[in-house]
Order: structure tokens, then C-alpha cells, then sequence
């Protein structure tokens, strides 16, 4: 009994100390969103750049690029402040956003925000690929137009049908004259899946253009999109940015060699912007931990914080209070003598790997009007649009590609995976992708391959690269191949990212909410003041009614709200308004269990047992009524977290863990404080 | 020690067919005024549509308010104030494509009060497809929520507790609906959330009851079923009392402090706990006992054939 019991406390113990330590971030990224909500308002008020443009500058790394371009007209020295101001924000930001990821999130009712769901338009995406319209088709599609319109229907059963009805074979109308009906309708069920990749691909690779610290954006079943933006409060820009047409380009590449003067002269230039700092380097101590770069070779990098490293660099402008989180990988041996490709991991072939903690260091210098005049007019740097995992360390990969695109994917007809059949230069059984040309697609192809012959040809999506394959010969036909050790994986979703430059997918708007910012902090308000006054009730009635034992259940009540937190936070679960209710509903559920428990002490110790007695026999008998209860409403949240759709499922998920945190204080905290009290002063009566 | 009951001896059993009567009346009323308004006002969550919530720095003239939109083609629009006088909530039927309507609501209305600039708080559209489909998907959470309820209790006590038990929590949910529909309240997401909460809160207080008659049947050998019942009720009043009035209270809070976006979802939970804790005692338990009188009559009868 006593052995058993110090393992319970320790275990209480601990879950004390892990519910602290899970609610830490939560509390300091609190202070810091305050701190800087001021900085953001002064920005907001000097530079007339909205709430969701700031936002979107920081999370590309381009805040003091936006903010010249805005005041390249004022003083020098009201820019040089702003932009010291703009620098810690950079910097709270990381900080913010490193702490983010182990905090309680937000739900979009809470913080504003806009929620959208698209859906694939079929009848509109039908009429896109029919081969020829003539009245009866439209007739056809016209009625079919309902069937789209009612939940669950099969819209592609119900077309073959009509058009059996109509007795005609779908070849009339789509695929080839070759095709049977079942041929042609799977084609057709492909398609439509197709155009939801196509467009998740898309967003996904947009993602960072939302100024939006975790913007999400899932597929739901077979046909739908769900975009959630929390915090973005401009819903029609975001809107924009969503359907707005894929742009797929081909741009050539610059010679390895220009890359290289490019990057010299950008490192020379730091340098010489840092020897006029006699301090800088000094940040660095000596002790250096080995990795492995992305190059393979043994680098000695090491954490460095930015605002250290380039103190007093006017190319990097930095706030001398900024906190010690901005820091990025660098060999202190190389900073010193290399201040720019000290940032950099050379990869051979004309381009760079950037360790993903640099790329926003990176980005900064790059886009320094001075850095900017060392670039090539007709060239600019762009990044790979995926990071690449190397050794335990994400790498971004950086390009100089030609400013003007060769050809664009309006040109293409067509791209599909394939297995490679042996014949030619790879090997049998590996992926490649090919493509397909229109004419005009063709003729340009061919002209561009010809003259660029073993030059490399960036693809890129948004403005992000996405591979860059090298030209082997000339290409006449319009059929290229695109090879480049794949996996079916990557080269499905290569095929996926030409497809959507190609062929904009219908989809259409059919759900959205969007909440003002204002109205998510009265809702936080208001939640937090009926929880705080519902707790202070509760537990002045338990105090009251049970005396110490009450006493002793409020703790328990406190307890289970902390945990009950802390699950939230080490989940990453999202707290909603219904959420918030829900921890409210749990203050008057977990109440209950303590109810039953006391209860029952009482009942027994009125029919003449011991109080060590009446307790052991009142926590035995309450167990199964306790354990009973809170299964079934468990099971109930469970249903809601499977049906329900954002908010609801955030109130079942509030509501899962509240029952079981309440379990575990009202029955196991509890009992071992009345087990310690009891075995310690041998008590006669009982405060209940 | 503080106590608001010492040991009761109040014969529930004997009053059921008076409460049974007084939510009989009451779930009656409600099917009425659901049949003539044909069904349940439902929210735009669940019948697709525009909801548009305005805030204005001062309170507006609902009339210039209706005026500005119908200049603007919209004067099918409902308008109403929605807590304080500052706040209107306008309700579009259709939605198009998007945000149409709440971008030529908020236009037209930010030009006609350009004195008074109103703000955007809050916009839904839900698509007349995804409204269907939340529907059936609530109605499907409630019955699996309950067929699970069923099994479980089936399992730990007997089946018939667990039909009275399901019948009680159907009950209450009805007489929720039934109030929203008397009061001309709209039933969106949020109140089904509260269905559910309010089937788990009844549901466990059914449980203790039943846990105890459990318990009472192995000591009191001999007693009947509506004793067995009174019994029980009576030994578990006191934390009854307690518990419902501290989630109440709760409720009530949430009620008058929660704010407009979950007063729905609360007024569900007040009504939903009073009926929850009515129905253990007046819906479940007299399911049981006429269960128990029946199976004792069939008994005898058999017993007089076999004589």
C-alpha cells in the first residue's frame, strides 16, 4: 500500500511538472505577440503596408525590401529606424513562430480568419473535356446539372446513364472513337480526381504567399479542398491568391560560372561592409560541433544568432535586443573570411543548398537593393519549391535562373509518369515523366533546346523551382522526357505540377466562413470570463458544502484544468469557441465525479464506519458509477469528433480529455492525499 | 456538515404518469409548431444561405439599414439586431458563388453609413449541398451516438435499463428541439454539439441511478421494482441536486456571459440539463418498472397454464 502509493505520487508528481512544461510556450508566445503587436503598429502606421502584407513580408523574409520600396522617398535616417524596428520584428517573429509549433493553437473563430472548401465544378469540368458540344449534349449535361447539385449522388453513374438513356455512346462526346463507355467513364473519374491534385499542388506550393503562420490546406474525400487561414482577415485576398491561374514556366538556368561571381561578389561586398565593424565575428566562440553539410564533407558548423553575427552590418540591419532565437548554421571559420557563403552549402552544378534556418538570412541579403545591383539585369535568384532532407537537416536549394521564361505552360497538351522500357539512355524500370507540346509549344521547344544543349532548364511553378533537368540534345518532336532518379511518387507529382500550368481545374466555392478579427477577441473574451466565474462558483460551493474535502476537490478541479490544457498544447489541438464550452461543461463534469466520491464518504461514515474505512469504501463503490458515466459520454465524443466538422470537432476533443483528466485528479489525486493525511494524524473525524 | 437533504423519502414513482403527461404536452407542442413551420428552423449550416453579422459604431436605424439594401437589390435580405442595438445580422436565402453577397452587402452599407462605418464581424455561406449533407451527418451522430449508448449499457447492466435509458435521452432531445422550435430559435451546428452534450450529461445521470438500483437489488432482496427505484432516487438525491445545479449554474453563465456566438449552443444546454436530470427519474425508471410488472404478470400466467 505505501510502496504503491509513492509510485502514484510520483506519477502525479510528474504529470504536474510535464503539464507546466507543455503550457510554457503558450504562455511566453502571449508575451511576445504583445510585444510585437507594438512594433506592427508602428510599421502599419509608417509605411501604410496592411496587417496581412506585413505578415506575408515576414513569413517570405522580405519585410525590409517591402518597407524601402515604401519609404525609398523619405530621410535616410527615419528609414534607417523603421528599419531597426522591422528587424526585431524579424526577429520576435522566429521567435514566435519556433515557440508556435508547442502552443495550443487558436481555432479561426477564435482569432478571425477565413475557412473555404472547394469542391471540383464536374459539370463544368465535363464540358472542359468534351470533344465536340453540340445542343443534345447540352441538353444532356443540363439535367445532369441537378444530379451535381444533390449530396451523395454519383454523378458519373447518373451520367452514363442518361446518356444510355439517350442512346448514345459516350465516344460521341469524349476519349476517342476507339473507346468503350466503361473505358472512357473511368478516364473521365481520373480527370476529376486529377483536377483536386492539380489544385492541392498548386495551394500547397503557395502555402508561404498567405502571410499566415500555419495556414492549412487538406483534402477532404475524393472531390473537396478545405483551405483554413487563421488570421487572415482580408478573406478576398486570399481568395485572389487561391484562384488565382498556376504559372508554369521554363526558364534556362545561368552558367555555374556567373552564379559563382554573382555569390563573390555578394560575399565581398558583406565583408567590406563588416570590416568597417571592428566587433563583428566576436559572437562566435571557439567550440564548434561537426556536421555534415549538404556537400557531404565534415563542416563545423554552429548555431550562430544573426543579430550577433552581422552586428552593425547596415546590409543586415539588426536590433541589438533581439533575443538570441533568429540563429542560423554557420562555420565560424569560413564567416570570418566569407561572411555570405558561410550561409551557403555548395552542391556543385550551379546551384546552392541553403540550410533551411539560413534561407530567411539569406533572403534578406538578397533582397538588399545593394546586394540587388551585383545580380545580372537579365537575371534573379529563385528557390527550390521543396526542401530536401539531407543527413537530419532540411536543404532549400537556390538557383540563378534567366528573368525571361522560355516558354510557359499554356504550351503544353500533356504530362504523365512512365516507366522508362530500357530503350535509350536509362535504365529499364525507372520513372520518368514525359510531356507533351502543342504546335506553337513545339516549334519554341525545339529552338530552345537546340541552342542551350547541356545548359539546364529550370521548371518552375509560382516562381519556385521545382526541378531543373539538364538539356541532352534538341527536342523537335514535342514529346520530351523528363528524367531524374524519380520514384513513382515524385514523378506523379511532377506530372501533377506540369498538369496544372497546363489546364486550370473548375472548382468552386462551397462553403466559407469568415470571421473579423474584433469579433474572435470578444469571443476570447467573453469564453475566458464565463470559464474563470464558472470556476470561482464551483469551487466557493465545494469549499463551502464539503469543508476541507471540498477544498481538497478544487485542487483536483484546478489540476484537471491545467492537464487538461497541457494535452492540448503537447497535441497541437486547436482551441474553438464550442472548444472553450466545452472546457466549461468539463469544470461541471469533473465537479461530479468528485461529487459521487464525497457523497459516498459520507453515506458510509453515517452508517458508523472509521473514516479510513468510510474513505476506502467510498472511492471503491463511486469507481464503476464514475468509471460508467464518463465512458458513455466519452463515446459520445467520439461520434462528434467523427461527424463533426472544425469547431465541433475541437468542442469533442476538448470534451475527450476533460473526461479524462477528470478521472484520473478525482480518483487518484485525490485518494492519495486522503491516504497520506489519514495514515499521518490517525484522524477521529473527518472536515467533509 | 452541510446538507440539503437528509435522508429522503419521497415516493417518486407514484407521480410518473403526471410528469410523463407535462413532456407529453410539451413534445406535442413542439411536433405541432414544427409541422406547421415545417420542421425545425434550421441555421445556414444546415440550409445553405448567406449569414452576415454587421457591427456598427452606433446603432443604426434598421430602416435606413433596409433601405440601403434593397437600393442595392438585395431587399429579400433579413435584417435583424442580434444582442445590442450596434449589431445586425442579415440573412441572404441564396448563396452565390463565393463572397458576392457579403462583398455588395458591406459596400452598399459602408456607402449609405459612411458617417457610421459599419465592420465585417462575421460571414457564413454554406452551399445548399454542404447544408444536406451537415444534416444528415447530424442526424446520423445522434442515432450512433445513442445505438453506441445502447450497446454499452446493454452490456453493463441489463437491456432493458438500456432502452429506458436511450428513451430518456431521445426525450431530451426532443423537448430541446421542441423548445427551439416553440421559441422560434434557429438550430445550427452548435446546437447539435449541444444534443450531444446533453445526451452524455443525462445519460450519466442515469447511470448513477442505475448503479444503485444495481447495488439495492443485491441487499434488499425482496423489494419491488418501484421500491427499488424510489430507493435509489432517494439515496442519490442529494448528488443529483448538486451536480445538476452546479452544471446549470455553469450553463447559465455560459448563457448570460458567453457572448452571442454560443448563446444558442447554451440556452440547448439549460434546457437540456433540466430535462436530463427530470427524465432519469420520470422517463427512465417507469420504462423499467412497467417492463418488470409485465415480465411478473407473465410469470404468474405462465405459472397457472403449467398448474
Amino acid at each position: 500500500m505505501r510502496r504503491n502509493n509513492l509510485l502514484r505520487t510520483i506519477i502525479i508528481g510528474l504529470a504536474i511538472v510535464w503539464s507546466l512544461w507543455q503550457l510554457y510556450p503558450t504562455f511566453v508566445v502571449g508575451r511576445q505577440k504583445k510585444e510585437a503587436e507594438n512594433y506592427l503598429v508602428q510599421i502599419e502606421r509608417e509605411t501604410g503596408l496592411n496587417r496581412d502584407e506585413i505578415n506575408e513580408a515576414l513569413n517570405a523574409g522580405q519585410l525590409e525590401s517591402r518597407i524601402r520600396q515604401r519609404l525609398h522617398d523619405k530621410p535616410a535616417d527615419s528609414l534607417q529606424a523603421l528599419l531597426k524596428e522591422a528587424a526585431s520584428l524579424i526577429a520576435l517573429h522566429d521567435k514566435i513562430s519556433k515557440n508556435e509549433t508547442k502552443t495550443i493553437k487558436r481555432g479561426l473563430d477564435l482569432q478571425g480568419g477565413t475557412y473555404l472548401v472547394y469542391e471540383v465544378n464536374l459539370p463544368k469540368l465535363m464540358r472542359d473535356v468534351a470533344k465536340n458540344k453540340d445542343a443534345r449534349f447540352e441538353e444532356i449535361m443540363k439535367k445532369l446539372d441537378v444530379v451535381a447539385a444533390t449530396p451523395n449522388a454519383d454523378y458519373f453513374a447518373a451520367l452514363q446513364a442518361s446518356f444510355a438513356e439517350a442512346d448514345i455512346r459516350l465516344n460521341r462526346y469524349f476519349g476517342s472513337r476507339a473507346q468503350t463507355d466503361a473505358q472512357i467513364l473511368d478516364e473521365l473519374k481520373r480527370e476529376a480526381d486529377d483536377a483536386i491534385d492539380r489544385n492541392l499542388e498548386i495551394l500547397r506550393n503557395r502555402i508561404d504567399q498567405f502571410g499566415v503562420s500555419e495556414p492549412s490546406i487538406t483534402k477532404q474525400g475524393s472531390r473537396r479542398v478545405v483551405v483554413e487561414l487563421a488570421g487572415i482577415t482580408d478573406k478576398n485576398r486570399a481568395k485572389n491568391i487561391i484562384g488565382k491561374t498556376a504559372l508554369l514556366e521554363f526558364n534556362l538556368v545561368k552558367d555555374p560560372q556567373i552564379f559563382q561571381d554573382v555569390i563573390t561578389k555578394i560575399d565581398n561586398l558583406l565583408k567590406r561592409d563588416l570590416a568597417a565593424k571592428p566587433e563583428v565575428g566576436t559572437a562566435i566562440d571557439t567550440s564548434v560541433t561537426d556536421s555534415t553539410g549538404a556537400s557531404g564533407k565534415v563542416s563545423k558548423d554552429k548555431a550562430v544568432n544573426v543579430s550577433e553575427l552581422f552586428a552593425g552590418s547596415s546590409i543586415v540591419p539588426s536590433d541589438t535586443a533581439a533575443a538570441s532565437s533568429d540563429s542560423v548554421q554557420v562555420d565560424k571559420d569560413i564567416f570570418s573570411g566569407n561572411p555570405f557563403i558561410s550561409l551557403l552549402r555548395d552542391v556543385g552544378r550551379s546551384e546552392v543548398a541553403v540550410p533551411a534556418q539560413n534561407v530567411r538570412a539569406v533572403e534578406r541579403i538578397l533582397n538588399n537593393p545593394e546586394v540587388q545591383k551585383l545580380i545580372p539585369p537579365d537575371a534573379e535568384f529563385a528557390w527550390s519549391n521543396k526542401p530536401e532532407k539531407v543527413a537530419d537537416e532540411q536543404y532549400y536549394y537556390l538557383y540563378l535562373v534567366k528573368k525571361e521564361a522560355e516558354l510557359t505552360g499554356a504550351l503544353l497538351t500533356d504530362a504523365r509518369p512512365e516507366i522508362a522500357s530500357g530503350s535509350g539512355m536509362i535504365r529499364q524500370g525507372e520513372w520518368t515523366v514525359s510531356m507533351q507540346l502543342n504546335d506553337e509549344g513545339t516549334r519554341i521547344f525545339s529552338r530552345v533546346t537546340g541552342a542551350n544543349v547541356n545548359k539546364r532548364l529550370a521548371i518552375m511553378l509560382d516562381n519556385k523551382v521545382v526541378m531543373a533537368p539538364n538539356i541532352k540534345e534538341k527536342i523537335p518532336s514535342g514529346r520530351a522526357s523528363i528524367e531524374g532518379s524519380m520514384n513513382a511518387e515524385e514523378a506523379k507529382d511532377l506530372a501533377i505540377v506540369l498538369r496544372a500550368g497546363s489546364l486550370q481545374a473548375p472548382m468552386q466555392v462551397i462553403e466559407e466562413r469568415t470571421v473579423g478579427p474584433s469579433l474572435g477577441q470578444d469571443s476570447i473574451s467573453k469564453g475566458t470570463w464565463s470559464a474563470i466565474i464558472s470556476l470561482i462558483l464551483v469551487m466557493l460551493f465545494m469549499a463551502v458544502y464539503y469543508k476541507l474535502s471540498g477544498l481538497l476537490a478544487d485542487s483536483a478541479l484546478v489540476l484537471n484544468l491545467v492537464m487538461l490544457l497541457a494535452c492540448m498544447a503537447f497535441l497541437k489541438a486547436t482551441l474553438t469557441l464550442p472548444g472553450i464550452a466545452g472546457i466549461i461543461l468539463t469544470i461541471g463534469m469533473a465537479v461530479d465525479a468528485n461529487v459521487l466520491i464525497l457523497e459516498r464518504i459520507r453515506e458510509e461514515l453515517r452508517a458508523g464506519k472509521t473514516v479510513r474505512a468510510s474513505i476506502d469504501a467510498g472511492y471503491d463503490r463511486a469507481f464503476w458509477t464514475i468509471f460508467d458515466a464518463n465512458i458513455t459520454t466519452l463515446l459520445t465524443a467520439l461520434v462528434l469528433y467523427q461527424f463533426g466538422t472544425g469547431p465541433i470537432k475541437g468542442f469533442a476533443v476538448t470534451l475527450m480529455f476533460g473526461i479524462a483528466v477528470s478521472m484520473f485528479t478525482a480518483i487518484v489525486v485525490t485518494r492519495v492525499v486522503y491516504d497520506y493525511v489519514t495514515r499521518r494524524y490517525n484522524l477521529k473525524a473527518l472536515s467533509i | 456538515m452541510m446538507q440539503f437533504f437528509g435522508e429522503t423519502r419521497i415516493d417518486f414513482i407514484r407521480q410518473r404518469w403526471k410528469a410523463i403527461a407535462v413532456s407529453a404536452i410539451i413534445i406535442l407542442a413542439g411536433l405541432v409548431s414544427m409541422i406547421i413551420k415545417g420542421g425545425p428552423k434550421y441555421g445556414v449550416d444546415f440550409l445553405g444561405g448567406t449569414v452576415i453579422q454587421v457591427h456598427f459604431p452606433q446603432a443604426p436605424n434598421i430602416g435606413d439599414v433596409r433601405q440601403a439594401l434593397a437600393d442595392a437589390g438585395y431587399g429579400d435580405i433579413e435584417i435583424k439586431t442580434f444582442g445590442a442595438a450596434n449589431e445586425i445580422l442579415l440573412r441572404a436565402e441564396k448563396q452565390e458563388e463565393g463572397t458576392a453577397i457579403s462583398d455588395a452587402v458591406m459596400n452598399a452599407l459602408r456607402q449609405a453609413f459612411a458617417h457610421n462605418p459599419p465592420e465585417e464581424r462575421l460571414v457564413e455561406s454554406v452551399g445548399p449541398k454542404i447544408g444536406k449533407e451537415l444534416r444528415t451527418a447530424a442526424i446520423w451522430a445522434t442515432l450512433i451516438s445513442l445505438a453506441l449508448i445502447l450497446v454499452y449499457v446493454s452490456f453493463r447492466f441489463e437491456f432493458i435499463f438500456a432502452v429506458g435509458a436511450v428513451i430518456a435521452l431521445f426525450h431530451d432531445v426532443l423537448i430541446t428541439l421542441s423548445f427551439f422550435s416553440l421559441l422560434d430559435m434557429e438550430v445550427n451546428l452548435t446546437v447539435v454539439a449541444a444534443f450531444l452534450t446533453i445526451v452524455g450529461f443525462s445519460l450519466n445521470d442515469t447511470i448513477v441511478v442505475m448503479d444503485r438500483i444495481r447495488e439495492n437489488r443485491r441487499i434488499h432482496r425482496d423489494a419491488t421494482i418501484e421500491q427499488l427505484i424510489n430507493l435509489s432516487v432517494n439515496q442519490t438525491l442529494g448528488r443529483t441536486i448538486i451536480t445538476s445545479l452546479t452544471v446549470f449554474t455553469v450553463v447559465l453563465i455560459l448563457l448570460f456571459f458567453g457572448g452571442d456566438v454560443i448563446y444558442n449552443f447554451a440556452f440547448a444546454m439549460t434546457v437540456g440539463v433540466i430535462a436530463g436530470v427530470y427524465s432519469t427519474v420520470y422517463i427512465a425508471s417507469p420504462i423499467v418498472v412497467e417492463w418488470h410488472k409485465k415480465a411478473e404478470v407473465q410469470k404468474i400466467r405462465r405459472g397457472v397454464k403449467v398448474a
